[in-house]
C-alpha cells in the first residue's frame, strides 16, 4: 500500500510542478471594484487550481462518472441508500470526536445514539432507524471544527483527487483521516482490502448522489470551475452557520429552558394565533 | 410624583409593547403572505412538472409561471453585479432579455430530473426587507434538499428573488460564474452576451 501511495504522490507532485508559477494576475489598482472582487474571490493560485480542476475532471470523465452511473444502474435505490447509511455509520467515530472538539454536547449525544442504535437495531448501520426518533444526522469534520475555533477558510485550493478545498479544510482532511480508528486498526491483507473497499465505495456513493447536480452545473455554467468554487464556499459557510447556531441546551425537556426561543415568526404547521 | 412616574412608565411600556406587537404582527402577516405565495407557486410548478403534456407545452406553462412569480429583471441585474453600471443601456436590454431565456432554459432542461418531485412547506421568517420561506424538495433518486425561497415585495407584489438550496444561493452562484467569465474575457460584456446567446441557441 505504501508504494501505491508513494506512486500517487509522485504523480501529484509532477502535476503540481508542471503548473508551478501559475499565479493569478491581480487587477490594476485603479479599479477598486475589480480589486474588491479579486480579494473576495481569494483564489491567488487560480491558474494552478484550474490545472488541478482539469486533472480531476479527466479522472472523473473516464473513471468516476461512468462507475457512478453503473452503480446507479445496477443497484436499486433502497440498496444504495442502505450502503450510504452503513458508510456514514462507519464515519461516526470521527464525527463524534469532532462534535466533542467543537464543544457541542447535544451533537455528540445525537452521534452516540445514532451509532449505538443504528449499529444494532439498524443492522450494522444499513438502516437509519433513529432519524425519526429525534436524533438527526449533522455534518462534522475537522475543517468545520477549525472554523468554529475561528480559523478562516483561506485562499481557495483545488486539490487533486479531493477537489475543492482550502488550507483549513485540507488540514481538516488529514486530521480526519488520523482521527479515524480504521486508519490504525489491524494489519494484514483483509483489513487493507476492507479499508480500500470503503474508500472506493464512499467515492461511488458520493459521486452517485451528485450525478444529476454536477451534470446540470456543467451544462449551464459559463465557467464551471468558478461555479464549483462558489458552491463549495457557500456550502461550507452554511455548514459552519448550522454548527454555530446549534445551541441546544443539555437540560431535560421538562426543565424550564433558558435558551432563547427560535425566531419563528410564522409557521404554517402551527396556528399563527397565540 | 412617584405615582405620576409610575403611570408614565406604564404608559411608555404599554405603547412600546403595542408598537412591538404591531411590528411583529405585520412581520407575521408579511411572512404569512410570502408563505401562501410560495405554496401556490410550488403547487403550480409541481402540477406542471408532474402533469401531462409535451415538453413544449410544459415549457410554455413554466415560462408563464416564472414570469409571474419571479422578479427576473431584478435577478438579472443582481447577477451582472458591478458590470451592470458599466454596461450601455442597449447592452443591459439585450442581457436582460437573454437572461430571461437562459433562466427558463435552465429550469426546463431539468424537467426530466424533477419528474415525481414533491415538496413540503416549512417555516417562514422575515430577513431584512425580504421574507424567506423554507421548503423541503424531494425528488426520486436524490437526497431531500432544503430550499429557501427569498421573496421580495419591491415590485409591488410578492416575487421570488433568490432560491437558496442547502445554503447555496442560486443568484450569488450565477453572479460569480458571470464575474469569472467576464474577468477571463477582458470584462467585455458583449462577450458574455454572445456566450449567453450561444447557450440559448444550443438549448434550442
Amino acid at each position: 500500500m505504501r508504494t501505491v501511495i508513494r506512486c500517487h504522490l509522485l504523480v501529484i507532485t509532477a502535476v503540481l510542478l508542471a503548473s508551478v508559477g501559475g499565479c493569478a494576475t491581480p487587477p490594476p489598482a485603479d479599479d477598486p471594484d475589480a480589486v474588491a472582487d479579486f480579494k473576495e474571490t481569494n483564489d491567488p493560485i487560480e491558474p494552478t487550481n484550474r490545472v488541478m480542476y482539469a486533472f480531476n475532471n479527466g479522472i472523473d470523465t473516464v473513471l468516476l462518472r461512468p462507475a457512478a452511473k453503473a452503480y446507479r444502474f445496477v443497484l436499486p435505490s433502497p440498496v444504495r441508500s442502505g450502503i450510504h447509511n452503513a458508510l456514514s455509520n462507519l464515519g461516526t467515530p470521527v464525527q463524534l470526536g469532532n462534535d466533542m472538539l467543537e464543544g457541542k454536547p447535544r451533537r455528540a449525544g445525537d452521534t452516540t445514539m445514532r451509532f449505538m442504535i443504528n449499529t444494532t437495531v439498524g443492522v450494522l448501520g444499513l438502516f437509519d432507524v433513529v432519524k425519526g426518533w429525534g436524533y438527526p444526522d449533522h455534518d462534522a469534520d475537522f475543517g468545520l471544527t477549525l472554523a468554529l475555533w475561528g480559523l478562516p477558510d483561506g485562499p481557495f485550493l483545488f486539490l487533486p483527487v479531493f477537489g475543492p478545498s482550502g488550507p483549513r479544510d485540507a488540514v481538516g482532511l488529514g486530521v480526519n483521516a488520523a482521527m479515524d480508528p480504521f486508519t490504525w486498526v489491524g494489519q494484514g491483507a483483509a483489513v487493507r482490502a476492507l479499508n480500500w473497499s470503503r474508500v472506493g465505495l464512499n467515492a461511488l456513493d458520493q459521486r452517485e448522489r451528485h450525478l444529476d447536480d454536477i451534470e446540470s452545473i456543467k451544462a449551464t455554467a459559463l465557467d464551471p470551475y468558478a461555479t464549483f468554487r462558489s458552491l463549495y464556499r457557500q456550502h461550507r459557510q452554511a455548514q459552519i452557520e448550522d454548527l454555530r447556531k446549534d445551541k441546544r441546551a443539555t437540560i431535560p425537556v421538562w426543565f424550564p429552558q433558558s435558551g432563547a426561543p427560535d425566531t419563528v415568526i410564522y409557521s404554517p404547521a402551527e396556528s399563527p394565533v397565540h | 410624583m412617584p405615582n405620576r412616574r409610575r403611570l408614565f412608565l406604564l404608559l411608555t411600556t404599554a405603547s412600546l409593547l403595542s408598537a412591538a406587537g404591531r411590528r411583529l404582527a405585520s412581520a407575521q402577516a408579511s411572512a404569512g403572505r410570502a408563505s401562501e405565495f410560495v405554496k401556490s407557486l410550488g403547487d403550480r410548478l409541481v402540477a406542471v412538472v408532474n402533469g401531462p403534456g409535451s415538453d413544449r407545452e410544459k415549457r410554455e406553462k413554466l415560462t408563464q409561471i416564472i414570469d409571474s412569480g419571479v422578479d427576473v429583471d431584478a435577478v438579472a441585474r443582481f447577477c451582472l453585479g458591478r458590470f451592470w453600471r458599466n454596461a450601455s443601456s442597449d447592452q443591459q436590454k439585450r442581457y436582460t432579455e437573454l437572461f430571461h431565456l437562459v433562466l427558463v432554459n435552465n429550469i426546463t432542461s431539468k424537467l426530466g430530473d424533477y419528474q415525481g418531485v414533491r415538496f413540503t412547506m416549512g417555516r417562514a421568517q422575515q430577513r431584512d426587507d425580504t421574507d424567506v420561506v423554507s421548503a423541503v424538495v424531494e425528488r426520486p433518486n436524490n437526497p431531500p434538499t432544503n430550499v429557501d425561497w427569498v421573496i421580495s415585495n419591491a415590485s409591488g407584489s410578492p416575487k421570488v428573488i433568490d432560491v437558496v438550496a442547502e445554503g447555496t444561493s442560486l443568484r450569488l452562484t450565477q453572479r460569480q460564474d458571470y464575474a469569472s467569465y467576464l474577468s477571463r474575457n477582458n470584462n467585455n460584456i458583449d462577450a458574455l452576451i454572445n456566450a449567453m446567446r450561444q447557450q440559448v441557441a444550443q438549448a434550442g
